[in-house]
């Protein structure tokens, strides 16, 4: 595939080295040095100029590309480049890198001619929200902006003895959500009615966020629900976390030391507790008892404050830290320093469009067990034979439709619910029957 | 140097700030327009075979003041912020001056002092329904309606300059209203509180009209033996307004129950804010007109202050059931909304019933409504800025917005409402001292607790209050003074005393 990057900078650099392999890849940036760089570790080609202007991209070979990624810093300027090459080149497929939520939500509506739209604020908040959402979980993955998770768990002798050794049929499970899936040794088990989960399984779920942190108190009961986190810093990076997590009834603070930001976060966040003070002050941090806090995230502007502050808090006893670190060279020193998880917005970003850049079909698509099985997010034609169909009439063939997206709102379906044209279906199945459910869909 | 240039620098400073003779012409054209409304009860003279002399003099002398200091006064001016809190204080008395014209000039043995005639005229502009009068059956038909129309021009002069020229002017609740109107509907500022002064007109006048029907049907249809055309006609002009004056000695009490329980209806009605009623009926979104915070809270008080008073009063066996249930509603709701309609004299209810009374006429309506008082809206958002007070005890970093209606309050909003609170207190405090000290001068039967109700009543333009200034009872047997003091009141309570205490401070008048 011939592949088009605009920006060379961090979240560039990390997309060549994960796709020059496999694809022919020109790059192109205002800065020599950077392409420099670039061309010396791998083979790619590279253009000297701007990425915005309609001369560069078609003197460059645009219309020629499968695939175009704009990955500067500057929002504006990676749109262009991709309305500008959608318009020299129809069939070319864009993707754009945005740091401001806005233009994700512009583009949900169907106002910006996009075909996949990156950002590394919302990608950030949703990793995060994986790594500290439901503790019990072995794995998380998000679909359908949040509204739906799928959770991995291992089954243990302390889970609540309602779930063991009792058939799902009569089991009180959570609302919004169902087992998708057993894995006992080696056997996988689609389940039924009348199945049982028994310790030692490993089990896959898929719900709402809600239905998941009740899973969890299923499983390992005490860990359910993160009820108490705390974020330094309310810029962007901040704010977006936030959101997500208040998406999922986790209750927020904020810390941020500029008064006009804490003001406007204030106003935009209700739900959230939004402080007007530095992080940096011990007695601010022993009165509110921030160390209390189930989680502590760090996401302000300059890496060596978030350093100063993790530690900080960690000497006030603070219990799991996560930074956000901006600079590559910073996730190492972090997670020297004891941060629990350090996560860098532009690798978060740059693994985004490297996933979307191998496999554009599919809107999202997970990965369990190895590649044992995936979670497919499909778009139901209104030619396929499903729809009209009740669920509970569907034959079952080693799938399951976990959750459907309906006018962008997350369904979770009963057996008497009908499938309907233009649904986004969210199913779990087995990978050797990946291409059936899309047939059939 | 120049001299001449340094001589025009040191020029004599303006002596005032505030363009005064701009503010006069402003309150001239419209007492001049206002006279005009003399001939109304004019026209009900002549059909009643009574002289409509009164009338017409009193709006030929208004008229021809007002046009006169209009011409004395003609020319250049500048007109903003400043001159607005004199001309809106001003015009309110001059209103009641007109007001008092009518009943000097035909010498009615009931009104023929000015300190009382010119009481009278403040408590109707006001919509306040206080009267000194003690027979108003013995009055004229001409002077009766007078009374009745006062009130209802009152009631539309609250909108029409609080809707139309103080948000303009930044004076009170502007913001507050700015919060209950978003959406697409907003403009720029002019037009969008013109089309409001307008629409809320079409509904005041709409409503008037409709109250006006039911209650001539009743009348015609034998439902209510009591209710004559002219009866109708003066109480509906009373009711939307929330005001309060009757036609009638014992005000409502006489007429039927079905008569009683439609006036409680409009009285909630004119309690509501005319703007989000015209969402609600005229836009058909009475969903987002429901979900109005304001709103709720004044449904929510109406039927508190209902149940406690209704519970009182039965529980203490003073009325059977069903009369309770009627005779406390009605109360409650005449109170609360400001109204001061009666149809039962409280005086010898119990303490319970009788607080709660006192404590309704601090709550008022809706912000944008007929009504007087503190208004719905600033006790939401008190509330809310005690709660985030006491949060912040706790907490002194934590930044709290105040939301109404899921919009930010402006700070500079929540000092306004915090302020305009303390004042409101201050002043009624201020009101029942001198009241009790007056009475206690003059011998006047006047209790502590009866001059606490009249400084309340007044500075709410409920009305009636206890004692002697009871439903039943008559403001004649107050002394000069205390009439007088009275009178301030409701100037000061109707125009929400911000705009007449600016007046008073020296850097309203001059700059440095």
């Amino acid at each position: 595939m011939k592949i088009f990057l605009i920006g060379a900078g961090q979240v560039g650099a990390t997309i060549v080295q994960a796709l020059q392999d496999d694809h022919e890849l020109t790059v192109l940036d205002l800065d020599e040095s950077r392409l420099a760089a670039l061309s010396q570790r791998y083979d790619v080609a590279t253009v000297e100029g701007n990425g915005a202007s309609r001369r560069v991209l078609s003197s460059a070979g645009v219309a020629a590309c499968d695939l175009l990624i704009a990955c500067t810093s500057r929002d504006e300027s990676n749109i262009v480049s991709a309305m500008i090459t959608k318009a020299i080149a129809p069939r070319t497929t864009t993707i754009v890198r945005t740091t401001n939520p806005e233009y994700l939500e512009v583009w949900r509506e169907g106002q910006l001619d996009v075909d996949f739209i990156v950002s590394s604020e919302v990608e950030t908040a949703n990793a995060i929200v994986r790594t500290i959402a439901v503790p019990a979980a072995r794995q998380t993955d998000v679909f359908a902006e949040g509204q739906v998770q799928l959770v991995e768990f291992d089954v243990e002798h302390q889970a609540d003895s309602r779930i063991i050794g009792v058939p799902l049929r009569e089991v009180a499970l959570p609302p919004d959500s169902r087992v998708a899936g057993i894995i006992r040794g080696a056997e996988f088990i689609l389940p039924g009615g009348a199945d049982v989960i028994r310790a030692g399984d490993r089990i896959v779920v898929i719900g709402s966020p809600q239905a998941a942190v009740a899973w969890g108190e299923l499983i390992e009961p005490g860990t359910g629900k993160v009820r108490d986190v705390v974020i330094f810093g309310a810029g962007r990076a901040g704010t977006a976390v936030a959101r997500v997590l208040l998406e999922q009834d986790i209750g927020v603070r904020l810390i941020e030391a500029s008064l006009e930001q804490a003001r406007i976060v204030a106003a935009e966040l209700p739900r959230a507790r939004v402080h007007h003070a530095t992080g940096l002050d011990p007695d601010f941090l022993e009165r509110e008892r921030i160390a209390d806090a189930q989680v502590a995230i760090f996401a302000m502007r300059d890496d060596l404050k978030n350093h100063y502050a993790a530690t900080l808090a960690k000497v006030h006893g603070a219990r799991f830290t996560v930074a956000i670190v901006h600079e590559a060279a910073s996730v190492e020193v972090f997670e020297r320093a004891g941060v629990d998880v350090s996560i860098n917005p532009r690798q978060v970003t740059a693994e985004e469009i490297v996933r979307f850049a191998h496999d554009p079909r599919t809107q999202q698509v997970a990965m369990l067990e190895g590649d044992r099985f995936e979670v497919l997010d499909i778009t139901t034609r209104s030619r396929s034979d499903y729809v009209g169909k009740r669920f509970k009439d569907m034959p079952i063939r080693g799938a399951l439709i976990g959750a459907i997206v309906r006018d962008g709102i997350a369904v979770f379906p009963h057996g008497e619910d009908v499938l309907r044209p233009g649904d986004r279906a969210i199913i779990f199945t087995e990978s050797r029957r990946v291409s059936d459910v899309e047939r059939a869909l | 140097m120049n001299r001449g240039s340094a001589g025009r620098l040191a020029g004599r400073a303006p002596s005032l700030a505030v363009d005064v003779r701009g503010s006069l012409n402003v309150v001239g054209t419209l007492l001049t327009y206002l006279s005009a409304s003399t001939s109304v009860p004019a026209g009900f003279a002549i059909g009643y075979g009574e002289s409509p002399w009164p009338f017409l003099a009193a709006g030929a002398i208004a008229g021809g003041f007002g046009a006169g200091i209009a011409f004395a006064t003609r020319g250049e001016h500048r007109l903003g912020v400043r001159e607005a809190f004199l001309v809106v204080s001003l015009t309110w008395l001059a209103a009641a001056a007109l007001g008092a014209l009518p009943f000097l000039i035909s010498g009615d043995p009931q009104l023929d002092r000015p300190v009382d005639a010119f009481f009278e005229g403040m408590s109707g502009f006001s919509t306040t329904g206080g009267s000194v009068v003690v027979d108003v059956e013995a009055l004229p038909h001409g002077l009766a309606m007078w009374r009745q129309l006062m009130q209802w021009l009152g009631g539309i002069g609250i909108i029409v300059l609080a809707l139309a020229v103080l948000p303009r002017l930044r004076v009170g609740g502007r913001q507050l209203l700015e919060h209950e109107m978003p959406g697409p509907e907003i403009e720029t500022l002019r037009t969008r509180i013109r089309d409001t002064a307008r629409r809320v007109w079409i509904l005041y006048v709409a409503l008037t009209a409709l109250l006006f029907a039911i209650l001539l049907a009743f009348g015609l249809s034998g439902v209510d033996e009591e209710m004559s055309a002219f009866h109708a006609l003066a109480h509906a002009l009373t009711t939307i307004p929330t005001a309060g004056f009757s036609t009638k000695v014992d005000s409502i009490e006489g007429f039927a129950a079905a008569t009683q329980w439609l006036i409680l209806v409009f009285m909630v009605l004119g309690g509501i804010n005319f703007a989000l009623m015209f969402r609600g009926i005229v836009r058909r979104q009475p969903r987002a007109a429901v979900r109005d915070e304001e709103l709720q809270l004044y449904l929510a008080l109406l039927a508190v202050g209902s149940i406690v008073v209704v519970a009182e009063i039965w529980t203490e066996d003073v009325l059977p059931a069903a009369e309770a249930i009627r005779v406390g509603l009605f109360t409650a709701v005449s109170t609360m909304t400001t109204t001061g309609f009666s149809i039962a004299d409280y005086n010898t209810w119990p303490a319970l019933a009788m607080m709660t009374i006192v404590g309704l006429m601090f709550v008022g309506g809706s912000a944008g409504s007929t009504t007087g008082s503190v208004k719905v809206v600033r006790h939401l958002l008190l509330g809310k800025i005690l709660r985030r007070e006491i949060d912040q005890t706790l907490h002194p970093e934590l930044v709290l917005p105040v939301r109404l209606n899921r919009a930010v309050v402006e700070e500079r909003t929540l000092r306004a409402v915090s302020s305009f609170i303390l004042l409101y207190i201050g002043i009624f405090v201020v009101g029942a001292a001198l009241l009790a000290v007056d009475a206690a001068r003059t011998g006047l039967p006047l209790t502590p607790f009866d001059a606490v109700a009249v400084s309340a009543s007044m500075l709410s333009n409920v009305g009636p209050a206890f004692g002697i200034g009871g439903p039943l009872g008559s403001f004649e047997p107050f002394s000069d003074l205390s009439t007088i003091l009275m009178i301030a009141l409701m100037w000061l309570g109707r125009l929400e005393i911000i705009p007449i205490i600016v007046l008073l401070t020296r850097h309203y008048w001059r700059n440095v």
